[in-house]
């Protein structure tokens, strides 16, 4: 059931807006998440791996506080939440209403099967004649008109697609619920008037309009026949002729629609009158058809009319906040030039279709074989920049994230073919610009044997003799090279998704030069219209952690739109479930699905009832038809009332598919969900053995593996303790260490929450580096930005602010924290918080190479940033200035790209330019990171005459200071194969950022750092911001390598996550909950090494080892490592497990 | 004669092998009936004696299934199951049981279909090892 008033609707179900969903819903609003697929998930439904885990890992976005709101299960399956509802294939139709209180209209296409009836049983598919490319699977295989939306769905599970079904009627008898719809009512009512002066062709029409069912077709021979006929009936959809004596058609048209706007028309007009058609559409006219038509054709128009008037549902929702989280889509490489033959060469593919190569579920079910037929792959090669870095097609930006896809699917690949299979990748620059990028590339590259080959692919043909790809490309050295391969994977780039532009109109959000959404200067989640956020890739093309710290950023921001409005967000504490007494004896009500009745013709009911009640704990069994919908738990309900059993056993197919039933359940009879087990009657094995397939063998082993499976729900049942879990106090107040950009920003964002924030800074003053920068490579001036944030960080009442203070030492847990303090006089204070964010911050990298501090004109680009400000650098005085990139960076001692590095040194060399057109700039670099939209800039400098030479690691540029002021630069050219002499007056170094981030400081909060000594997360992609202790964020340069808008939005995730904690009061566990037997426990605090999330830890004043209920997750592997029984894990404790496997061996 | 029909126990993981079996079930991929699902929140969670407990109740042979390296729920507990198993697979034929029982696999969530040849192989296989030969002359 839906809502009507929502704190915020997000559009767009990928995980940016699956993040902002959840951020939300966890800290106590109501979400209407809609999307206008029919599945949640977005792109990532399509990908099962991603780097640099080579795993999925998408279920670590679910909540880890009050675990029990959303479903313990895979995340690509669908996903459900409390607080969340979804609804699928739904676009924005109008909005109204500003912050606060937005009216908002939408469109849902219903697709054709009732979500709530289909059981996924596939017997539709069996029947179904059309076959089409699967979609999916980026038309790799083959799929029906009627298919699963995803092949890992849960819920929702099929769909049928329009356009492609033929409404032969064969599935609607055979779906054993009754889901599908194919409208045939409607469309003999649907009212159709044709209007044609000549017989023939209303004659023709009339009778291939009834052939496809519409029954309800009128025709008129003139306009003046047509008004008459349209007074009398309520006509859906007109055809009219252009040309017909009297009246014509465009005239008509306009009388039709005067008075009933939302009527449809279609022109039908000969070659000569195509101009009088295309008008007519000014006036309303939907489409045209030329005559003489294809009947097909016409029909097809017909349909899609006729589908759009009986599959759309409008709704009408209210919401404080709105935010976009409507994604990216993939570039077509068809499009245009076209010249690496895609589309028309069979063995040309993009790689979101290799990814689908790769799945499990993919068209090859995983194995490495060429799409087109089958052959097993041994070379592949990828071709980089594809729709992206091209000026010819306006695509002057960088895609981003494509290079590292490229590098993954190529290990996957690697994996699949125990290194067998040979993987080449064709690129500009490899953009390995994240903080694990670079050892990912270097292991690919060294360890797996990825080929890397700087070179842009210029064509791919088909080899005269084997038909396979032949890439011809120029290599660094400038000569034609030739390279067969099997299969040829296009890195597409991405475009902004199809809705964008529609939006952008409804929204009133502006767009940037390539269609995506604008973000506001510093604010990467604010969109130019008030009230409406931008989350994840909407805006830029962007990997997955930053597409979720945007996704946290923007919750935050429509969380603070909707305190500002004065909504309010309570969090009901404790759900209302009334609990079972630890001591009352298992009262178990079995309920078991006839499946339509056939349990009965395959299964003794009477043998299964008897095997079940043989167990006392077993009150009463209930044969329930149709457990699989939604109509079969009404009969429940009432048993339960009436039965009164303390522990509820169901059989029914696919027991993920029953979460919304049992939660219902639930809440209407108190009976706890976890006192509830549903055990499958489908997945369980069904396969007939040895060789025999007689059906009453098939029929005693089925009863044999259900009766095991009951027996074992029984047992499971039977152990599980009912003791509500504990609750822990919360400290409402916040801990921010560090006051540069990312920390005056998460700071400011809990204290506009309403939560108490200290703010510890170790200088005397605010604001970090934004002290020194002086502009962005935008434009933006940096100053007012740490004016005003330094303003409102003063003069915010709820926070405290700690200059010159420095943590010495902390203890506690996420709830608890205590944090003492000391300032430069040695005096201590200690402050008591539930939350810590570290944002400690980061530096320039010191650095003694290339001559740097033995001479005046070799300095870093902070120096020269510093003199832009403080107007001492004399642009016009140099005539050659040269910079050197990755200066001790992207070594293996110190393996990351710092990513600031590159804009800097393409910002002051514009800058310079500007003030001094005739200074000749060099930059030496590896690789230039511009990534997203900053690479316009780098095609800014190119023109304006900036020369970039690369040089390899391996043979690094030489410097030579002279006592007159010039310093020399000697450096290979590789292209021209030429040494080549700088002489320059400046020489810039970028010698990358390092954090500052002490390890003992870390330490007193749980929290580790990573092998470039900023802030270990708990997921570089799923958690991006969160420490593995709970309780314990970072951002800013702490955390990575980041610009100013990206720790500023860094910051406000922090926050957020931080808020999740601070709403709450108290703070309990979920199900399953780790435990102590304080009498078998020898404190050998085993158990907290097993423990991953910190959450085990002795209690030194009760000697006794205890458990964070908030912490800790229930993955029991803290039981499984005690040697005493002492550690347990509830709900899921030994006594089950054995039982169970009693049961299982019965 | 009739033919040797083993009993397998699966300790599945929540978040992967589980979904996997979810999935071959909603593709309507059958495997064989010899196999029992115990669906546990992490491999990292079974405990050894779970495993022990299943053989001398007369499994003949266990499957401990879950997510692949990198890709655990709970960070790492499918790396403490390798592990354990690995050490389980020495001191099983101390107990009568050949090591080959015992397995260990990753099976990621869209992998239905390697669910089903995993669950058929294990069967063929223990089919082959025939009953367990020590059982008869256990005593308990
Ligand atoms: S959760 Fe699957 S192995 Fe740990």
């Amino acid at each position: 059931m839906l809502r009507e008033n929502y704190h915020a609707v997000i559009i767009g179900a990928g995980i940016a807006g699956i993040r902002s969903a959840l951020d939300l819903a966890e800290t106590g609003s109501d979400v209407l998440l809609i999307d206008r697929a029919a599945h949640p998930g977005g792109l990532l439904s399509r990908l099962d791996a991603q780097f640099p885990t080579d795993g999925c890992g998408m279920c670590k976005m679910l909540p880890l506080l009050e675990r029990d709101s959303a479903e313990a299960t895979c995340l690509r399956k669908g996903f459900f939440h409390e607080r969340i509802d979804f609804l699928p294939a739904t676009e924005l139709s109008h909005l109204e209403g500003g912050p606060g209180r937005f009216a908002v209209r939408l469109k849902q296409t219903l697709q054709g099967v009732d979500p709530q009836l289909c059981i996924g049983c596939g017997a539709c598919e069996t029947v179904c004649p059309v076959d089409m490319p699967d979609d999916f699977n980026s038309g790799l295989s083959r799929s029906k008109a009627i298919h699963r939306v995803v092949p890992h769905a849960v819920v929702g599970a099929y769909v049928i697609d329009a356009a492609a079904c033929t409404r032969c009627g064969a599935c609607v008898p055979i779906c054993p619920t009754g889901a599908i719809d194919l409208a045939f009512d409607r469309r003999k009512e649907f009212s159709i008037l044709v209007v044609d002066d000549e017989l023939s062709v209303r004659d023709s029409l009339k009778e291939w309009l009834l052939n496809e069912g519409f029954m309800n077709v009128q025709t008129a021979e003139s306009g003046a026949e047509a008004l008459t006929l349209l007074e009398q009936s309520d006509v859906k959809l007109l055809l009219i002729d252009v040309k017909m004596p009297g009246m014509d058609g465009v005239d008509l048209l306009k009388q039709a629609k005067a008075d009933h706007p939302d009527r449809v028309a279609v022109m039908m007009t000969a070659y000569a009158t195509v101009d009088t058609a295309v008008e007519a559409m000014k006036s309303g006219a939907l489409d045209y058809l030329i005559k003489p038509f294809d009947p097909q054709a016409m029909l097809a128009m017909v349909n899609r009319v006729f589908q759009a008037t009986v599959s759309v549902q409008e709704r009408q929702v209210t919401a404080g906040a709105v935010i976009l989280a409507g994604g990216m889509t993939l570039f077509d490489p068809g499009e245009g030039v076209n010249p690496y033959g895609y589309g028309t060469h069979p063995h040309v593919i993009t790689s979101l279709a290799f990814e689908r190569v790769l799945s499990g579920c993919g068209p090859s079910q995983g194995r490495l074989v060429r799409p087109a037929d089958g052959k097993p792959l041994q070379r592949i090669a990828w071709l980089q920049c594809v729709g992206s870095r091209d000026c010819q097609i306006s695509a002057d930006f960088c895609s981003r994230i494509c290079c590292m896809i490229s590098l993954k699917e190529a290990v996957l690949a690697k994996n699949k073919s125990n290194d067998a299979v040979e993987t080449t990748i064709f690129y500009t620059d490899m953009r390995t610009f994240g903080k694990s990028f670079e050892p990912y590339r270097r292991q690919a590259e060294e360890e797996r044997g990825v080929n890397l080959v700087r070179a842009r692919v210029h064509s791919v043909t088909a080899s005269p003799e084997s038909g396979d790809p032949l890439l011809r490309y120029a290599g660094l050295d400038g000569r034609m090279h030739e390279a067969e391969v099997d299969l040829v994977v296009l890195a597409a780039g991405f475009r902004p998704s199809p809705e964008t532009e529609a939006l952008a109109e409804l929204t009133q959000a502006e767009r940037n030069a390539w269609g995506f959404f604008q973000p506001q200067p510093f604010a990467a989640a604010c969109s130019s219209a008030e009230g409406i956020y931008l989350a994840g890739a909407c805006t830029e093309p962007v990997e997955i952690n930053a597409a979720l710290i945007q996704a946290s950023a923007a919750a935050l921001e429509a969380g603070r739109t909707l305190r500002r409005s004065g909504s309010q967000l309570a969090l009901a504490e404790g759900p209302a479930a009334k609990g079972v007494a630890p001591d009352a004896p298992p009262r178990i009500l079995a309920a078991i699905c006839t499946c339509h009745g056939c349990l009965s013709e395959t299964r003794n009911t009477e043998k299964l009832i008897s095997g079940l009640t043989r167990d006392p704990a077993v009150v009463q069994v209930l044969f329930v038809d149709q457990l699989c919908g939604a109509d079969g738990w009404g009969p429940l309900e009432a048993a339960i009332k009436d039965v009164a059993p303390n522990r509820l056993l169901v059989a029914a197919c696919h027991p993920l598919r029953h979460s919304t039933h049992r939660r219902a359940l639930s809440r209407r009879t108190g009976l706890p969900e976890n006192l509830m087990t549903i055990v499958d009657m489908k997945i369980e094995p069904t396969e007939p053995q040895a060789d025999t397939t007689a059906r009453s063998l098939r029929t005693a082993l089925g009863e044999h593996v259900l009766s095991a499976s009951l027996q074992m729900g029984v047992a499971f049942l039977k152990h599980t303790d009912p003791t509500a879990p504990e609750r822990e106090q919360v400290q409402r107040k916040a801990l921010v260490i560090g006051g540069g950009t990312a920390g005056m920003h998460a700071a400011l964002a809990i204290a506009d929450m309403g939560y108490g924030v200290d703010l510890v800074e170790k200088e005397n003053r605010l604001g970090g580096n934004l002290a020194w920068l002086h502009h962005t490579l935008e434009g933006h001036a940096v100053k007012p930005l740490l004016d005003q944030l330094d303003d409102r960080v003063i003069q915010h009442p709820k926070i405290t602010l700690h200059l010159e203070h420095e943590v010495v030492n902390a203890v506690g847990r996420v709830g608890d924290f205590r944090t003492t303090v000391q300032n430069a006089q040695g005096r201590t204070e200690i402050l008591r918080h539930g939350v810590t964010i570290l944002a400690t911050g980061g530096l320039e990298a010191e650095t003694t190479a290339y001559g740097y501090g033995t001479h005046r004109a070799i300095v870093t680009q902070q120096a020269l940033e510093r003199q832009i400000g403080s107007g001492e650098a004399d642009a016009a005085a140099w005539d050659v200035v040269a910079m050197i990139q990755c200066v001790g960076s992207r070594e293996p001692s110190r393996d990351y790209c710092s990513r600031v590095c590159c804009p800097t040194a393409i910002k002051h060399a514009l800058y310079l330019k500007e003030k001094n057109p005739r200074v000749q700039i060099y930059i030496l670099y590896r690789d230039v990171m511009m990534t997203g939209f900053s690479e316009s800039y780098y095609t800014e400098a190119r023109r304006a005459g900036v020369v970039f030479i690369p040089y390899r690691p391996q043979q690094l540029p030489g410097v030579e200071t002279s006592p007159d002021g010039i310093v020399t630069l000697s450096v290979r050219d590789p292209i021209a194969e030429v040494d080549l002499k700088i002489e320059a007056n400046l020489l810039v170094l970028a010698t990358g950022v390092v954090p500052r981030l002490p390890a003992k400081l870390a330490a007193f909060y749980g929290a580790t750092l990573d092998s470039g000594g900023f802030f270990q997360e708990a997921d570089s992609k799923w958690r991006p911001v969160d420490g593995l202790r709970e309780g314990v964020f970072a951002c800013g340069l702490a955390l990575a390598p980041q610009t100013i808008t990206e720790a500023a939005a860094a910051g406000q995730a922090a926050a957020q996550r931080a808020l999740r904690i601070l709403c709450h009061e108290s703070l309990s566990a979920g199900h399953p909950t780790a435990a102590v037997r304080h009498s078998l426990c020898v404190l050998c605090q085993r158990c907290i090494d097993a423990c991953p999330y910190g959450a085990r830890s002795v209690d030194l004043e009760q000697r006794r080892l205890v458990v964070d209920p908030a912490m800790c997750q229930g993955c029991g592997a803290c039981a499984a490592v005690c040697l005493n029984g002492a550690a347990i894990l509830n709900h899921h404790g030994a006594g089950q497990m054995l039982a169970m496997i009693d049961a299982a061996v019965e | 004669m009739q033919s040797f029909e083993p009993l397998i126990i699966a300790f599945v993981c929540n978040w992967c092998t589980y979904t996997a079996a979810d999935l071959a079930g909603t593709s309507r991929l059958t495997y064989p009936s010899n196999v029992r699902l115990i669906r546990v929140m992490c491999t990292g969670m079974v405990d050894p004696q779970y495993i022990i407990k299943a053989f001398l109740e007369g499994a003949d042979a266990v499957l401990v299934s879950g997510c692949h390296p990198g890709d655990c729920h709970y960070i790492n507990g499918n790396f403490k199951a390798r592990r354990r198993i690995r050490l389980l697979k020495e001191i099983l034929p101390q107990f009568g049981f050949e090591a080959d029982r015992l397995q260990l696999t990753w099976i990621g969530a869209s992998d239905g279909i390697q669910f089903t040849q995993t669950m058929r192989e294990l069967t063929e296989r223990t089919r082959e090892l025939g009953p367990v030969a020590s059982r008869s002359q256990m005593v308990f």
